[in-house]
């Protein structure tokens, strides 16, 4: 690969004395200059290294913008809020009502006792991580449009997953942090002095690229083993979307698209398992290093102390009695003394370094659509529809039919399902708790720092100050 | 085909030929003459023998003395007696030569007898000559500011890199010592930070050959224990230094053009001397301590804090409650009155070196040789066997022709280095670990995890950081005099820099309730990297004198390329822990790093240096450089200066002055770059991470490209005067200087918003560093006996942000402030302890009642020195040689608050501490205690850590070097020259700073450390 033009002959005398060097010695100069060397510049250019790859030819073959994706994915499982390491799962759990936070790191402190200080790492990690992917699926959008080589079908093949990163991306900014910028551009200038938007606006921009996303992608799963995004996850996305801005008809139209094409897991103990049926998108596990989930690494409590959180009294508490999934899906380590008993989130099973794969980070399941569903019949007044779906998802459980029998009631019965069901997973609870308003009566009188104002993270401090057109700062911070 | 490197690499090596084959051509050419010239002078002259003894002023009889007949190339070498013999004509001349004395012409007039007393040699401007790089000028005619350091001073210091050596002696040069841990980095700054972004590294010449700075160290493997800064100068051996001269200006440093806008650093290794063949032989042993300790809270001091700060916290019926007993094992479950010194544990060690070194060198008029070679090891203040080992060899020949016409030099460093460290630097354990945190081993001699309540510093011991690095410097020069006022030189030069490392991470050394294994665990990590450079240098130098007139003209080219790889591989799963080193016994294997990188650079240089009367100076250099680091269109850079002195002391109204024996008015200006950006930063690109997803490798974007930088330019300006009185024994140097830095290439930050944090650009601002220096030498005391003599030196340097477009509304408002310098930081104003909430206060600045940033964050506290200097004394009476030597530096740094601001926090802090608010009305200077569980609290101990009050002066002075050292009298040393000396460095500091050490302000990595040398150097 060359790096310089230099098709043609330059003059050997002025590429060295266009500068100032006096008449006496140019003469002695060119003399030296003849007998030494060949050309100036050839000289100079070098081959570029064989760790990275000239950017434009990423987007003419398949292959290199496959890896270009792989980095997305790799990147979402490894870091930022969707990854079972300081993700959503545990800081939105200890954030709300979830999980007790044991540790002593500062930033965890200030998330668990609601005193989230705009210099907080961990925020400034989710922010920055996020539009780290945004631009890289920015990037894929754009390089894909101008290739030369790739075919149409893999243009948007690849169009559909890097539009949906982005949808996805925003979708979780939009929700901790309120009104946010849009990204759509790789363009630095603009996005180093863009300014913020309404959280509706957000939401349109959100559902346009992930309907474009829906329509690019296949619904096939070439992987067989739902570990990439494929038109069936930006639906599932879409619902939730829908379901968040009460468009209760599309949401229940999204979720009933799905659930004709996948089936429930009905084995309570197979559910988190990496062949699970009801899996729509899941994050197949660094194979080298480990063979497992972060999630189990980090919950699982095998000796006391041995974790920093645990499941907190209200959460356990929160159980039916007779529900399955406490007994599946929570464990229980007592102290050496026998004085202290912690309980932690037992999904996610097998720990890094047991060498089977047996499960693998799910980010979106079936049973999700269905209580979706739910949700907007109940909204749509299908009160017996409604009570259907939920009872599916109750009924695995090992728990009766609901006695829930209208709005009021179900929509209660919904949200207290969707907490013993997607307890620990990816903030579920934290945005069901705002979303519905109840945040407030449910956390104040077991969290003692809770206030209004902590609907919304703040913006990272560092981040105002290098683009002031982000102020003002969320209110309370 | 031109990118190709064999074809590039061809030119190159045509070129060099081509100078070659001249030179062997020319010189061949000319011997055949000299052969028929001779032939008529043989014969004509009465030849005689003469002897005698050489001796000193002390009548002790010198051997090794060069007696050489002027104008031939026959001579002799004083014998062990200081006798010699030696056939002359009558009206012949000999010449007597010696290290360290004057140089006498004496001639025979028909005697044969001839004693001779040698001088010692004063510092004199006359004869003194300073390495410029491509040329050597005399001191006195010396147009350019250069500070220069040499072996008698470097010789005297225990230091084993160059640049510890030069600590506090040179003005205008700053260097501070990363860590004290052995194989660590320096860092080194040159007249100011003159670039917003880059580093502050100077170019280093060594021997003529660029000498490559950067570490090659991996992150992945010894951030914890030296930063992953390995300084590859250790590699060159203080012993074997003749040297060490600093460029500063633009008249010195414009010939290097653009890489010398930080200064540059030439490295002049020692050279065989003309005499009979010596063996020398140097023997130390040193004993290093850490110089200060923190004085920390004792075990009940710790506990009382912790527990106010868990009930001012709320959680008080927590600690009552036996269920929440895990949270806090120090309260609980363990010991309540044990109590552990833990920097006395953990650093609080000594640390041993044993230095050997073997030189023989000698030779004849026409070549001489140098071969040395030394052993060093060293071990460190923690427990455990770490140490660092270092066998460097270094070899030099000379020849010249018999005609003189003909030169070659060929110098040869080659070093080993060993270096076995813990992974992590425990000095960071050692200030913060509980005081009655439990034993470090259980009964059976394990490591003791206390029942999972412990997490062990000493598991860092198991997991062994290792690096071999190997360093071979290879430089030739040969040149040939064409005419006799024309000299053809070729500079050859070749550098490999080989470091290879790993990192262990075994499953013993993890707490055995995680149940890890050899299989499912076990890592290793290692890193291999090289890095290899070639020079060619053909130049041409030419002198021509015109009556008052002397012209000397120095043209020449400079081609040179470098390429640097680095691969790091991590294995992890091992069948079991002994197999551990061998990464093809690891289950599964990830490339972690694989890269490769080429620098290629081509300059054509010149020198113009004109001389009238011996009075007036002129010196015109300058350089166009061409650099691979910059895109296409953007490559080449022209850089130059003009320097000029005028030696009034020579004027006649001054000439008969007793006073004033010495006086010269020197100025320059001119143009320097630098490219020191990394390479390939202006092409788009994805990198190659390492990482797979799904079977599929990944590729990610590197970062937001700019085709569009070029080089950062630095214009200095130096206005000097120097003064000699009373027969130059009182020398006094002062300078003034102003570097302005423009076109910054800077990582401008970004928004988050845009993906990245840091875009590379240039950005119109600009830098200037205005400083003063000055250095003073006397010779106080000048007799036979006893001689005394002090240096002194001084630098005031200044930074300040001279412009910066649109800096209000840049990401870098936050940060600079025009007309401040660039170390500033941007802080809080503390304003104490609230007396009725217990809470820090700042200054409101903006006045809406709460403390925020950016808003509240105007309190400014700049880090760069204010003054530092050095003061040196040396008294020698008879054969006993006293060096002091006293370091200074006025600055400001971050104290003990930067880390430690919150009583009550579950790790072991400052006593001071102590001195918290409990109730209203207490006047206290630390805030209520809080064990961490108060996010509300912490924000108030988060802002105090960022306030003024984390920053106090950091002033000191230290007696950084003490040498004593004893010539035994030859009667007593069968007629060997022996010395035996005591050194002593970094003995006792001056300072008012609140940390571990005011030059090393962080409290996790080792500080400098205290250090004994006794050692007896042996010569026959």
């Amino acid at each position: 690969m060359k790096i310089i033009e230099s098709n043609k002959q330059i003059n050997i005398a002025e590429c060295y004395f266009n500068g100032s060097i006096r008449r006496p010695i140019k003469y002695l100069l060119y003399f030296i200059l003849i007998f030494f060397m060949s050309s100036c510049t050839d000289f100079i250019e070098v081959d570029p290294p064989k760790n990275v790859l000239i950017s434009k030819t990423v987007f003419e073959d398949s292959s290199t913008v496959e890896s270009a994706l792989a980095n997305i994915y790799y990147k979402m499982r490894e870091q930022g809020m969707i990854s079972g390491r300081y993700g959503l799962s545990s800081m939105m759990g200890i954030y709300s009502d979830e999980l007790n936070y044991y540790g002593f790191d500062t930033n965890y402190i200030e998330i668990y006792t609601h005193h989230v200080s705009p210099s907080n790492a961990v925020v400034l990690a989710w922010w920055s991580h996020a539009y780290n992917l945004i631009y890289a699926a920015n990037d894929i959008i754009s390089g894909v449009e101008t290739s030369v080589n790739l075919s149409q079908k893999q243009k948007e093949e690849f169009k559909g997953q890097a539009l949906f990163v982005r949808g996805y991306m925003h979708s979780l900014l939009v929700n901790l942090f309120g009104s946010i910028p849009y990204i759509t551009t790789t363009n630095y200038v603009e996005n180093n002095k863009v300014t913020r938007i309404p959280v509706n606006k957000v939401y349109e921009n959100i559902i346009s690229d992930l309907e474009a996303a829906a329509t690019f992608m296949g619904t096939s799963d070439d992987t067989g083993e739902h570990v990439v995004v494929n038109a069936s996850v930006a639906k599932a996305l879409l619902a939730r979307t829908y379901l968040y801005t009460e468009q209760w008809e599309l949401a229940e139209a999204m979720a009933d698209d799905l659930i004709t094409n996948y089936s429930l897991e009905l084995d309570i103990n197979s559910v988190f398992l990496k062949e699970s049926s009801e899996t729509i998108w899941q994050f197949k596990p660094n194979g080298v290093s480990y063979a497992n989930t972060y999630e189990a690494n980090q919950f699982v409590i095998r000796f006391i102390p041995g974790q920093t959180y645990a499941l907190s009294d209200s959460m356990i508490g929160a159980f039916e009695s007779g529900d399955l999934r406490l007994s599946y899906w929570t464990g229980s380590a007592t102290s050496n003394d026998g004085l202290t008993t912690l309980y932690y989130p037992y999904k996610y099973k097998a720990l890094l370094s047991e060498t089977d794969s047996l499960e693998y980070s799910i980010i979106f399941r079936l049973t999700e659509q269905y209580l979706i569903r739910a949700e907007s019949r109940t909204h749509l007044g299908n009160i017996i529809g409604a009570q259907e779906d939920l009872n599916m998802i109750r009924n695995r459980a090992g728990l009766d039919n609901t006695e829930a029998n209208n709005k009021n009631n179900l929509l209660d019965a919904i949200l207290h399902e969707r907490q013993v069901e997607f307890f620990t997973e990816h903030g579920h609870r934290w945005f069901d708790l705002k979303r519905m308003g109840v945040a407030n009566e449910i956390l104040s009188p077991i969290k003692p720092n809770w206030k209004d104002s902590n609907f919304l993270l703040p913006i990272p401090e560092t981040e105002l100050e290098i683009n002031p057109n982000l102020k003002p700062q969320n209110s309370g911070y | 085909m031109k990118n190709n490197p064999i074809y590039r690499g061809r030119i190159v090596l045509f070129c060099v030929i081509q100078i070659f084959s001249v030179s062997l051509y020319a010189h061949s050419l000319a011997n055949i003459e000299m052969l028929y010239a001779n032939t008529h002078v043989v014969g004509l002259m009465q030849q005689s023998q003469i002897h005698g003894k050489i001796t000193d002023s002390n009548g002790v009889p010198l051997a090794g003395v060069s007696i050489i007949v002027k104008g031939t190339q026959r001579g002799t070498t004083s014998d062990f007696n200081g006798g010699y013999t030696i056939n002359v004509n009558n009206n012949q001349v000999l010449v007597f030569s010696f290290v360290g004395f004057k140089t006498q012409e004496i001639p025979i007039h028909s005697r044969n007898e001839l004693n001779v007393i040698m001088e010692p040699e004063v510092m004199s401007l006359d004869t003194v000559e300073i390495n410029a790089g491509y040329y050597r000028v005399k001191d006195r005619e010396r147009t350019g500011s250069i500070a220069k350091i040499e072996s008698k001073t470097i010789e005297k210091q225990p230091v084993n890199n160059p640049l510890a050596a030069m600590q506090g002696h040179l003005p205008g040069v700053n260097v501070v010592q990363t860590t004290g841990v052995p194989g660590g980095g320096y860092n080194i700054e040159i007249r100011g930070k003159n670039f917003i972004n880059s580093g502050t590294d100077p170019l280093y010449i060594v021997d003529g050959v660029p000498f490559g700075s950067q570490s090659l160290g991996a992150v992945d493997i010894s951030v914890g224990i030296n930063g992953a800064n390995i300084s590859p100068l250790n590699a060159i051996n203080p012993n074997d230094i003749k040297s060490i001269e600093v460029l500063k200006d633009a008249d010195a440093t414009a010939i290097y053009g653009s890489r010398a806008a930080n200064g540059v650093v030439l490295i002049t290794t020692k050279k065989g001397e003309i005499g009979k063949t010596q063996f020398k032989l140097n023997m130390s042993s040193s004993l290093g301590q850490v110089s200060h300790f923190l004085d920390l809270m004792n075990t009940e001091q710790y506990l009382e804090l912790r527990r106010e700060g868990i009930v001012n916290d709320g959680f008080g019926a927590f600690l009552e409650n036996p269920a929440f007993d895990f949270v806090w094992p120090d309260l609980k479950t363990w010991d309540q009155n044990r109590y552990t010194d833990w920097q006395k544990e953990l650093i609080g060690g000594t640390a041993y070196r044993n230095n050997v070194q073997l030189s023989v060198s000698g030779g004849s008029a026409q070549t001489q040789f140098l071969i040395s070679g030394a052993h060093q090891k060293e071990t460190t203040v923690f427990p455990g066997d770490s140490n660092y080992k270092k066998t460097s060899f270094h070899n030099t020949i000379s020849h010249r022709s018999d005609d003189d016409r003909f030169k070659i030099n060929l110098s040869t460093i080659y070093t080993l280095e060993h270096n076995k460290m813990p992974r992590t630097d425990l000095t960071g354990k050692a200030y913060v670990l509980l005081p009655n945190a439990p034993a470090l081993y259980d009964e059976e001699g394990q490591l003791n995890w206390e029942n999972n309540t412990f997490d062990n510093p000493l598991a860092s011991l198991q997991e062994d950081y290792k690096v071999n690095i190997n360093t071979l410097i290879a430089n030739a020069s040969l040149s040939y005099e064409l005419l006799n006022n024309l000299e053809l030189k070729t500079n050859l030069g070749y550098n490999n820099y080989r470091l290879e490392s790993y990192r262990i991470l075994p499953s013993t050394a993890r707490n055995p309730e995680f149940e890890f294994t050899p299989e499912n665990y076990s890592s290793i990590t290692t890193n291999n990297s090289k890095r290899s450079s070639w020079i060619a240098e053909p130049q041409i130098h030419l002198e021509q004198h015109w009556g008052d007139i002397n012209l000397s003209v120095l043209v020449g080219t400079t081609f040179q390329s470098e390429s640097a790889e680095q691969l790091v591989i991590k294995g992890t799963g091992f069948p079991n822990n002994n197999l551990i080193l061998n990464l093809s016994a690891a289950k599964t294997l990830e490339v972690r790093q694989d890269s490769d990188s080429d620098y290629n650079y081509h300059a054509v240089f010149g020198r113009i240096n004109l001389d009238w009367k011996n009075k007036f100076f002129f010196n015109l250099t300058g350089r166009r450089d061409g650099s691979s680091r910059f895109g296409s269109g953007r490559q080449f850079g022209n850089f130059g200066a003009l320097g000029a002195a005028w030696l009034f002391s020579e004027e006649s109204f001054l000439s008969d002055n007793t006073f004033l024996s010495f006086g010269k008015l020197r100025g320059s200006y001119g143009a320097t770059g630098s490219d020191n950006i990394g390479d390939y930063k202006y092409l788009d690109t994805y990198g190659i991470t390492g990482f797979e997803y799904n079977g599929t490798n990944t590729l990610e974007p590197t970062g937001i490209f700019n085709p569009l930088f070029g080089w950062e330019v630095n214009k200095k300006l130096e206005l000097a005067l120097e003064l000699g009185f009373f027969n130059d024994r009182i020398q006094i140097n002062t300078a003034w200087y102003q570097n302005r830095s423009s076109n910054q290439l800077i990582g401008i930050p970004l928004a988050n918003t845009t993906g990245f944090t840091e875009l590379t650009g240039n950005f119109d601002a600009t830098v200037e560093n205005t400083g003063l220096e000055i250095n003073l030498h006397t010779s106080n005391i000048q007799t036979d006996h006893i001689q005394w003599t002090t240096a002194f030196n001084i630098s005031l340097p200044k930074n300040r942000l001279v412009s910066f477009p649109d800096l209000e509304t840049s990401t870098f408002a936050n940060t600079y402030v025009i007309g401040q310098p660039l170390t500033i930081v941007k802080l809080y104003h503390a304003l104490g302890v609230d007396p009725d909430t217990g809470i820090y206060q700042f200054e409101d600045y903006n006045d809406d009642g709460s403390i925020s940033s950016p808003e509240d964050r105007q309190w400014i506290e700049d880090f760069s020195p204010e003054l530092f200097g050095g003061l040196g004394n040396t008294l020698s009476y008879k054969n006993l040689t006293l060096d002091v030597f006293f370091q200074f530096k006025k600055q400001r740094d971050y104290n003990n608050l930067r880390v430690q601001a919150t009583p009550g926090y579950g790790n072991n802090g400052p006593v001071s501490l102590l001195d918290r608010w409990r109730e209203v009305g207490d006047a206290s200077s630390f805030m209520l205690a809080s064990g961490g569980f108060n996010g509300g609290l912490s924000t108030s101990s988060n802002n105090q850590r960022r306030s003024s009050s984390a920053v106090s002066d950091a002033s000191f002075i230290r007696l950084r070097n003490i040498s004593l050292s004893y010539k035994i009298p030859k009667e007593f040393s069968y007629g060997m020259d022996l010395n035996v000396y005591l050194q002593g460095q970094n003995l006792f500091t001056i300072t008012g700073y609140d940390g571990p050490d005011p030059e090393q302000s962080s409290q996790t990595i080792l500080p400098p450390l205290r250090q004994f040398t006794l050692g007896v150097q042996l010569g026959f």
